[in-house]
């Protein structure tokens, strides 16, 4: 059940592409990877993270007001 | 109870695991709620993170599985609909490259899984051989004849070993 087959034989040349292509290919790999991490990031994820709780609040100086029940 | 500061190494790491997620299961709306599985995860297992090793490799760990052992089925159903998944997420253009990225993303979405992580892995996220030999569970000979794989397949794809009547330079210009 592959998909789209190029008009190229089975024969797999894994031996070596050319350089130029694969100095491309990973351009265009860098490339499409910097758009995805640079895509804005859900609020989910910022709502989820805001739900966890942690453990070591940083003590307050004095009696703090919002003592943790 | 995980670290206020742990906290603040995970929000940091959220791009670059969506990223990740997207490249591997080639569906954002698939990675949206793999990465969300993963961060509860990571929180409620945060004792079993080594402090001073890769966060970052941690976390591609614990998606990566969850990717393998629940979605991977429904990663096959998604992603004819979802195809072009990328092109809402990007501002084109602005990123250095002479091939079409339309074009390399349809061509990734054709490769094994197995041979897109470790392109991802190794080509993009900056990860090392050895770090990611051990997030896939495999040794590192077959991290390497994976990565030469995938690109074979991928210079395959996109047209760019019909070197005969179009050497690579005009094609990669063409498409350009």
């Amino acid at each position: 059940m592959t998909v789209a087959r190029t008009s190229k034989t089975k024969a797999p040349n894994v031996a070596a592409p050319d350089p130029k292509a694969v100095e491309a290919i990973g351009q265009a790999l860098k490339a499409h990877y910097t758009d995805l991490v640079h895509a804005p990031l859900p609020e989910r994820f910022v709502e989820l993270l805001a739900r966890f709780e942690v453990a070591d609040r940083v003590p307050e100086p004095k009696g703090s007001r919002d003592a943790i029940g | 109870m995980p670290s206020a500061s742990f906290k603040d190494e995970l929000l940091a790491e959220i791009k670059n695991l969506r990223a990740f997620a997207i490249s591997l299961s080639g569906s954002v709306s698939l990675a949206d709620d793999l990465v969300q599985e993963a961060l509860l995860r990571a929180w409620s297992k945060s004792e079993r993170f080594q402090p001073g090793t890769s966060l970052r490799a941690w976390l591609f760990t614990i998606l990566r599985n969850i990717y393998y052992s629940n979605y991977r089925k429904r990663a096959r159903e998604v992603q004819d609909s979802d195809g072009v998944y990328a092109r809402r997420l990007t501002v084109p253009g602005d990123q250095e490259s002479h091939l079409d990225l339309e074009d390399f993303r349809k061509a990734m979405t054709k490769l094994p899984a197995e041979q897109r992580e470790v392109l991802t892995l190794i080509g993009a996220s900056g990860l090392s051989y050895e770090e990611a030999a051990a997030i896939c569970g495999v040794e590192i000979g077959t991290i390497k004849s994976r990565l030469s794989r995938a690109r074979s397949r991928l210079v395959e794809l996109l047209g760019l070993d019909e070197t005969a009547d179009a050497p690579v330079e005009a094609r990669i210009r063409r498409a350009g």
